[in-house]
């Protein structure tokens, strides 16, 4: 290898980035030419001047915030775009033969009336506590997605306190109802604090308690319609959930615990909530 | 009818474990049917993509040369990212950002810099600059990010953006080819250039200074 030939490969040499054959031939060459081992270390130093010495631009936290609720508004919009047409490719693959059946004939309507009520009847008799599953994975998506967020960006609480009569009224405030706010320290369950969420297209509140180290983000907000139904348990992703409904409030409570913790939690939690 | 009837009766609390089995049943169904969904996405995106703010804001803002501008570069980027995030399928989310990063910067650059991006720079005796300046003399400037700043600042964009992958982010060769756009082969010798500029900068300024 030539002055030439080592000189243009010297920035390869210097990244590690060339194969070993050709690597021993620069070393070779730099150990027998003492200008090109000169002009190495002289390149040796600049690079080290250059890694040192570069500004490094880190984000400001605010735009760690901006990026975060441009996300959530884009997902908004998402979601109000595609939960429609997602809703209708389920239903014919319900009932696959239906369709060549009942195409085409005018009294089909009303059989296809008859199919999809009867569908429903069996769907409620043989799914119990599936009945939303659809609606509920989604959700459970989102839940996941906002505890996920809530630890990882810095945004766990937005009234960070311990008692309860700074939570509620801070709650009280902020949204159209008034969650209920439990303190339950002496049980192993410390409130951290409140924050605002946006689940299942309407703000929410999220109650944060500390289970040891863990956080359990607990989604409350007031029930729609009768929806009486059991407590459901969810694995997902590695995160419990467990939903449960009393009648005036869902609760979703997620959190990384086990499943026995969160289920103690729901106990202490409907225990302590003043009853209406 | 026996059948509603049997729903009327069903318990309210079930049996835990067994309605948790139901559940996680329909789940698994469900799951194929909304993985695609950027609801589903939106947790693990943030989860794959926010630790890399600060590559993503550092790149913008040597390539756009502006805070305001490189804050509006990252945002855009990372709704773009999040717009695709269901195609990406790789396993290097930070490259692949990066790469968007820098797609986005460029389009900022054309629209209001053209000229920041032509290179008029003779490569062939720039290359070969000044190696009369001894390594330790080179070495005093390791702690001075004001001079190596400005250094940067002047070089055009596309040793900018070289400079910062490979010196800031340490990405290899390869990965800086993909972000860049060029061929593996392309990378060593832009490398070379930028830096010999970069020393042409600094020897500059030790001979001024003598």
């Amino acid at each position: 290898m030539n002055c030439e030939e080592a000189r243009k490969l010297t920035d390869g040499y210097w990244d590690g980035e060339l194969d070993p054959i050709t690597n021993q031939a620069i070393e070779e060459h730099l150990r027998d030419c003492p200008d090109c081992e000169q002009a190495y270390e002289t390149h040796r130093s600049l690079i080290r001047v250059i890694s040192n010495a570069t500004p490094y631009y880190k984000a400001p936290a605010e735009l760690r915030e901006r990026i975060r609720s441009s996300l959530r508004e884009e997902m908004a919009g998402q979601s109000t775009r595609t939960v429609a047409p997602d809703a209708k490719p389920s239903f014919p693959r319900r009932r696959p033969e239906s369709r060549t059946i009942l195409w085409g004939a005018p009294w089909n309507w009303l059989s296809l009336a008859a199919a999809v009520i009867f569908a429903a009847i069996i769907a409620l008799n043989f799914l119990p506590g599936g009945q939303r599953s659809g609606a509920d994975q989604f959700l459970a998506t989102q839940l996941i997605a906002s505890h996920v967020r809530s630890l990882m960006a810095n945004h766990l609480t937005d009234v960070a306190s311990s008692d309860q009569h700074t939570v509620k009224p801070w709650m009280d405030t902020k949204l159209d109802f008034a969650p209920p706010v439990v303190e339950l320290s002496s049980e192993g369950f410390p409130l951290v604090g409140g924050r605002l969420d946006y689940l299942d297209n309407r703000p929410v509140a999220a109650l944060v308690y500390q289970r040891r180290k863990h956080f359990i983000n607990l989604f409350v907000w007031p029930v729609a319609g009768d929806a009486a139904k059991p407590t459901t348990s969810i694995t997902h992703q590695g995160y419990q959930m467990l939903h449960w409904v009393d009648p005036d409030f869902n609760y979703w409570a997620i959190s990384d615990v086990n499943e026995k913790d969160l289920q103690e939690f729901k106990q202490l939690f409907e225990k302590q909530a003043p009853s209406r | 009818m026996a059948l509603l009837r049997k729903a009327e009766h069903a318990p309210q609390t079930e049996d835990f474990a067994s309605d948790r089995k139901i559940v996680k049943f329909v789940l698994v169904k469900n799951r194929e049917e909304q993985d695609d969904s950027a609801e589903g996405n939106v947790g693990s995106f943030e989860e794959a993509l926010l630790p890399h703010l600060d590559a993503a804001h550092n790149l913008a803002r040597w390539l756009v040369r502006n805070e305001q501008d490189a804050q509006d570069v990252v945002q855009e980027a990372y709704l773009r990212a999040f717009k695709s995030f269901r195609g990406f399928r790789g396993s290097n989310g930070r490259a692949w950002l990066l790469t968007i990063v820098r797609n986005t910067s460029y389009t900022l650059l054309k629209k209001s810099r053209a000229a920041d991006l032509t290179t008029t720079f003779d490569e062939e005796i720039h290359a070969t600059a000044d190696e009369s300046v001894s390594p330790a003399a080179i070495l005093e400037y390791s702690e001075d990010a004001e001079l190596i700043g400005q250094a940067m600042d002047e070089l055009p964009a596309e040793f900018r953006e070289i400079l910062v992958l490979r010196h800031q982010e340490g990405l290899s060769y390869k990965e800086i080819a993909d972000i860049a756009q060029i061929r593996p082969g392309t990378v060593m010798s832009r490398l070379a250039r930028a830096r010999a500029r970069l020393k042409e900068y600094v020897t500059t300024r030790i001979g001024k200074e003598k």
